[in-house]
């Protein structure tokens, strides 16, 4: 075993031989958008985002289904597994077989197993001081998702967020791999900081996080003043303030958004800033156009991260 | 006044179930208990964003948030718009030319002086003037009709210059009677008014 549940990180890689290593990881949710189509690519982009994270190749796929087959209509599941599949197509991923149970509360998943070689493994632990951070995805996804669960997100703003949740992250992978990434992760439930502080914390590093250049779903901002904000936001804040310092002009809502857990989220890279700008206009020019380079690591704080 | 008992409900309810009150009843005052923290702050944003002002305290594990209409609110404004006195109705004028009608210009613009020289015999019902466009060439120094929309002010007529039509023509400065205003106030005026005669 190479990474386990010793130390945090987004997959399990087992290795096989000198070159092969397996990469394994699962991952389900309650839906998020009412289109079961719809919400089938978002649970498959996510569960594949772990092995794009750690820089390996995702091969197959097994489902994991709980469906109230009583209350529901058959077609719904179809559609959910359908979604499903068509992304699995898309990252060239096989679907080999899955399970499902009878619950009172719709869920799916995946559990994904790809392959990656032992040496080019990217954990979130190996940041360097000087090193760039960039983030491929605008944050806000959980407060939009709450606006949408109270019925207050418009049509316009619900295809837009829905069709980022459902972006894979292999694009990304990929041209992140023709760079000397030193550590990777994907922006999920802890939110932006809280996968930061994971990311700083095993590094033995500290942050230093630009407000301005972090790139934001502009609806979020508005949903998030109106007091649409996730439970989840305010536990990932109230699990990781020690490790943060916000300077003291970033307003109540940013930090919100900076603690928001999101849905499909996009990667956070960690290389030297020597490759920094070619990797951003690389992400740029595949369709991530907003894509940033939103701070950078130093030895100042261990441990801590400076919001300005 | 409103209460509502939002303990044990998950994010977004407790704010939906705010909104929902506001919405239909349109309290002065708003009382919501919720039990965790994240309601709290949500429910508090949301009050301030309808501009409520807020209290907090704290019995055990039941947090209550009482919010206060404060003072220029959406609901207080219309009021105030609205005027005290509803016994009788509002009209309001819309004034969007400086002339009368189509046709001859110089036979237009002495229709709209007589026009304005005589509105004053709508009584108390008059409630309004708003001027648009070149109509707003009537409330500037030197304007045949200057005097008579002075005398309507002087006698309670509420009158409303758009800015944006006085930038236009340079006559920000000049504009001597009534308020200068902008397409929300016209919107609500319009809104509030009984009648609404269009020129």
């Amino acid at each position: 075993m190479i990474v386990g549940l010793d130390r945090a990180d987004d997959a399990g890689v087992y290795k096989i031989t000198d070159d092969i290593a397996l990469i394994q990881t699962v991952d389900f949710f309650t839906p998020i958008v009412d289109d079961p189509y719809w919400f089938g690519q978002i649970a498959a982009a996510n569960a594949l985002s772990d092995v794009y994270a750690m820089g390996g190749v995702p091969k197959t796929a097994m489902n994991l289904v709980a469906f109230p087959i009583k209350t529901m209509p058959v077609s719904v599941l179809r559609e959910i597994i359908r979604g499903g599949i068509d992304k699995l197509k898309e990252a060239g991923v096989v679907l080999i077989g899955g399970h499902s149970i009878e619950d009172n509360e719709l869920k799916y998943g995946l559990s994904i197993t790809g392959l990656i070689h032992p040496d080019r493994i990217l954990t979130k632990h190996n940041m360097k001081p000087g090193d760039k951070l960039i983030l491929t995805k605008p944050l806000g996804t959980g407060i939009i998702n709450t606006a949408i669960k109270g019925g207050l997100a418009p049509d316009d703003v619900i295809e837009k967020v829905t069709r980022q949740m459902a972006m894979l992250n292999k694009n990304a992978a990929e041209i992140m791999s023709a760079f000397p990434v030193h550590a990777c992760t994907d922006i999920t439930g802890f939110g932006f900081l809280g996968h930061l502080a994971e990311m700083i914390w095993g590094s033995n590093m500290g942050a230093v996080i630009q407000r301005e250049d972090i790139p934001v779903i502009p609806e979020a901002i508005e949903f998030a003043s109106m007091g649409f904000v996730p439970g989840g936001a305010y536990k990932n804040r109230e699990f990781r303030e020690s490790m943060v310092q916000f300077s003291e002009e970033i307003d109540p809502v940013t930090r919100d958004i900076l603690f928001d857990p999101q849905t499909s989220g996009g990667l956070l890279i960690a290389l030297p800033p020597s490759h920094a700008d070619e990797l951003l206009s690389r992400l740029r020019q595949n369709s991530m156009d907003t894509a940033a380079i939103v701070g950078y690591i130093n030895t100042g704080k261990k441990g801590m991260i400076h919001v300005k | 006044m409103k209460t509502i008992d939002a303990r044990g409900l998950a994010c977004p309810t407790p704010v939906l179930q705010t909104k929902a009150m506001i919405d239909k009843e349109d309290p002065e005052m708003i009382q919501i208990t919720v039990d965790n923290e994240a309601a709290r702050q949500n429910v508090v944003r949301f009050l301030e964003f309808r501009k409520f002002q807020t209290t907090v305290t704290t019995e055990g594990n039941d947090i209550k948030i009482v919010g206060k209409r404060g003072p220029g609110t959406a609901g207080q404004q219309e009021a105030d718009m609205a005027g005290t006195d509803r016994n009788s109705s509002q009209i309001l004028v819309m004034i969007s030319s400086d002339r009368m009608g189509h046709g001859d210009d110089d036979l237009g613009q002495k229709l709209m002086k007589s026009f304005i020289s005589t509105l004053k015999e709508m009584g108390n019902e008059l409630w309004r003037i708003v001027c648009v466009n070149s109509g707003v060439k009537l409330a500037i120094e030197g304007a045949e009709s200057l005097p008579h929309l002075k005398e309507l002010e002087e006698k309670g007529v509420s009158i409303l210059v758009c800015g944006t039509c006085l930038t236009h023509f340079n006559l920000l400065e000049k504009k001597q009677v009534g308020e200068t205003t902008n397409m929300l106030d016209i919107i609500t005026s319009l809104q509030v008014a009984d009648h609404v005669i269009n020129l």
